[in-house]
């Protein structure tokens, strides 16, 4: 494809990407949408600096988990593959127009990869780089604040891209077998090595380029973005031509066991979909790492050993949005709506699913947690309860607000922000507990099971809330 | 006797209006075309009539049911093949048909049955284990056609039945089609095709700008008069548009 081709096909998906959302969001609710954001980070980078946590912890954090956020969108390669073939519903945007037009496949998702980058860079990460420095520096003057914001918004943005392509990467390479996985192995033992033998492996990544901006640093930053890209765009084949898959007739065995057509169609989309259950363990296993990093620096910050049970258990439930995500990426209520099924009926169908699954995946990461960090007992009991507790409640939130779309709705801003209410406010003093006091005594570890049951229950109570109101609203669509 | 009846039926779109005032009867029996131009309403009321959407005045009823109230129990006791839809990407047609008869509660011998005969009818067999998103667009189309008429409904609503067909398959599905309606069966298929309504249909409603605009019987046509005819007569802005053909000059 030549400059000019991929330039203009760019700009168009820039274009229609902007469309789909504020076509979804009417426009002025989608442009509130980077306010939020930078209003939400600096109130929180502002907390954090009044409770006296340092400067450099906020930016290193920030950097950290920016980093996850980008392995995590990289998970758009599973999604990918599956897009590209069209097997996710009725949406057809310019990726797939190597079918009509004289493109390159490849081409068109890595320009789709990039133009994703650039809108998490501008609507997410400028945002929260302002927000940031102000809470942190407050205004120090425009040339400093965007000085600062340059520096920040760059680093943070090339360590976005970094995860990203690294995901990208990684599942390119486990695409290919086991030569593959073995090559895939390499870079993970280059870096445990390096960190077991002290050298500082950060410094050489964007975080160490926002600490010092030297040219060696420079350097190992565009090498390493490079280099991820460049084994991605090697490895990873999303339209790589497959013969027509034949497989064993799985649905009956499965809907004998869960009773449930539609909850058995779910699973076996998400079974059968590329990436498999694998995804589903790949999206809980990021915010397993997130919890494992906040309960240190909760850790440093307070003084007080955290309680493993409390906040793994709290935070692992919030994994129940990206389980019910996954449960809701290859359908719509228009392919039940040709059956005699009510929209009652579906949902009912994919909250079956998600109690097999959600619950499930969050506690196959809290065991290990529990194994690895230890902890007594009657913690970890209540932990279960709490982390159960929660992803009902998220899943109810999820429901109430945006029904079987929740990816795309969460983009709305007042729907975001009423989203990101519902999570803190029961989340806050739980995990103030569990980072603060040690050791959680009899009472109080009462009150928190007992505030895990109340959350599963106000969860189902909104996913039983919500019935009618999707009932109607997709009766007179 | 009525299978469907429809009274002052309104629908719009925003500005846009879909069904401006439909009023119509279809008795038991019928194979019923309602043909028009793109956009003209037909699938909106096709929709109506099985419960996927409301209207926004008008009632109607099929086999006495309304469809706006009761959407569940007109679709368990019609078959509908929709436009828009193929059989789910991860599931094999196999899959897809038990899925259909999980859904009806039918027995699972009635349904490995049915998946036997439809195979066989529609040239499936060698596909039944095929993932859906594998198969080639008029096989994905069998599957949508088998899947309306696995639980041998009274009423079937069909929205262009034969796209993405091949000619022999074409036929067999016409045959098919005519033979269930000779069984008493009614059937509502929606077209802008106007050969396959005038040699399906013993009754074609042709639709413009959300209005019934004509009501025929083809076969009751006078000799000279086609039913793309009385169609042309009905559609004013197609008699312009075919007046200034389409040419590679």
């Amino acid at each position: 494809m030549s400059d000019a081709r991929a330039r203009r096909v760019f700009v168009e998906m820039l274009r229609e990407e902007w469309r789909l959302h504020s076509r979804l969001f009417r426009g002025s609710h989608f442009s509130l949408f980077p306010v939020f954001i930078c209003l939400l980070i600096g109130g929180a980078a502002k907390l954090l600096v009044v409770t006296g946590t340092e400067p450099e912890t906020v930016f290193a954090g920030l950097h950290a988990l920016v980093f996850v956020f980008g392995l995590h969108t990289g998970s758009i390669g599973f999604v990918g593959q599956d897009a590209l073939r069209n097997l996710l519903g009725d949406v057809t945007l310019l990726v797939f127009s190597a079918r009509t037009l004289p493109l390159s496949q490849n081409t068109l998702l890595g320009l789709f990869v990039i133009k994703d980058s650039v809108y998490y860079a501008v609507l997410f990460l400028l945002p929260i780089s302002l927000g940031t420095v102000l809470a942190v520096h407050g205004f120090t003057g425009p040339f400093l604040v965007v000085e600062t914001v340059s520096l920040l918004w760059t680093t943070l943005a090339l360590l976005f891209v970094l995860g990203m392509g690294t995901t990208i990467a990684a599942l390119g390479l486990a695409g290919r077998g086991v030569p593959g996985l073995a090559l895939l192995a390499v870079p993970l033992v280059a870096v445990g090595a390096a960190l077991a033998s002290s050298i500082d492996v950060v410094s050489y990544t964007p975080y160490g380029l926002f600490l010092a901006q030297t040219p060696l640093r420079a350097g190992t930053t565009v090498v390493s973005i490079f280099a991820v890209f460049l084994l991605g765009a090697v490895t990873f084949d999303a339209t790589a031509p497959r013969p027509a898959r034949t497989v064993k007739p799985t649905f009956r065995r499965w809907w004998r066991r869960i009773g449930d057509p539609v909850a058995t169609k779910s699973l076996l989309d998400i079974h059968r979909s590329a990436g498999g259950f694998g995804k589903v363990l790949f999206s809980a296993a990021v915010l397993f790492g997130v919890t494992a990093a906040l309960v240190d620096f909760a850790g440093q910050l307070t003084g007080v050993p955290p309680s493993t049970g409390i906040s793994f258990g709290a935070i692992l439930g919030l994994s129940g949005f990206t389980t019910y995500n996954w449960l809701t990426q290859s359908d719509d209520v228009d392919l039940y709506l040709s059956h005699p099924l009510s929209v009652r009926a579906v949902f009912a169908g994919k909250f079956r699913a998600f109690l097999l699954l959600g619950p499930l995946i969050g506690l196959a990461f809290y065991g290990p947690a529990l194994a690895w960090r230890g902890g007594p007992v009657a913690e970890a009991f209540v932990g279960a309860v709490l982390l159960v507790g929660v992803a009902c409640y998220i899943f109810g939130t999820t429901v109430y607000l945006t029904g079987l779309s929740p990816n795309e709705f969460l983009f709305d801003t007042p729907l975001f922000a009423v989203f990101g209410a519902a999570m803190v406010l029961p989340l806050v003093p739980v995990l103030t507990a569990g980072f603060a006091i040690s050791p959680l005594s009899g009472p109080l570890l009462t009150a928190l099971g007992g505030f895990g049951g109340i959350l599963g229950v106000v969860g189902v109570g909104l996913y039983r809330r919500s019935l009618l109101k999707w009932s109607e609203r997709y009766q007179q669509v | 006797m009525t299978a469907i009846e429809i009274e002052s039926l309104r629908k719009s779109y925003g500005d846009v209006t879909a069904i401006a005032d439909l009023s119509l009867i279809i008795d038991d029996g019928e194979f019923f075309g309602l043909l028009g131009p793109n956009g003209a309403g037909k699938t909106t009321t096709m929709e109506i009539l099985t419960g996927q959407l409301s209207p926004d005045s008008g009632r109607a009823a099929v086999l006495g049911v309304d469809p706006a109230t009761q959407p569940t129990v007109v679709r368990e006791r019609a078959g509908i093949l929709p436009e828009k839809e193929s059989p789910p990407s991860f599931m094999t047609p196999r899959e897809y048909f038990d899925f259909v008869g999980a859904i009806r509660e039918m027995p699972e011998e009635t349904v490995t049955e049915q998946t036997g005969v439809w195979a066989e009818r529609l040239g499936l067999t060698a596909k039944l284990d095929t993932l859906s998103s594998d198969l080639s667009r008029g096989q994905q189309q069998k599957v949508m056609i088998a899947g309306a008429f696995f639980h041998e409904p009274d009423v079937v609503f069909i929205d262009e039945p034969l796209a993405n067909l091949d000619p022999i398959v074409q036929e067999r599905v016409k045959r098919f089609l005519r033979s269930y309606r000779d069984a008493g069966n009614t059937i509502v298929v929606t077209t802008h095709d106007v050969d396959v309504a005038a040699e399906l249909c013993s009754r074609v409603g042709i639709m413009y700008e959300g209005d019934l605009v004509a009501d025929v019987r083809p076969a009751e046509l006078d000799t000279d008069v086609t039913l793309l005819d009385v169609f042309l007569d009905n559609v004013d802005a197609t008699v312009n548009q075919i007046d200034e053909p389409l040419t590679h000059e």
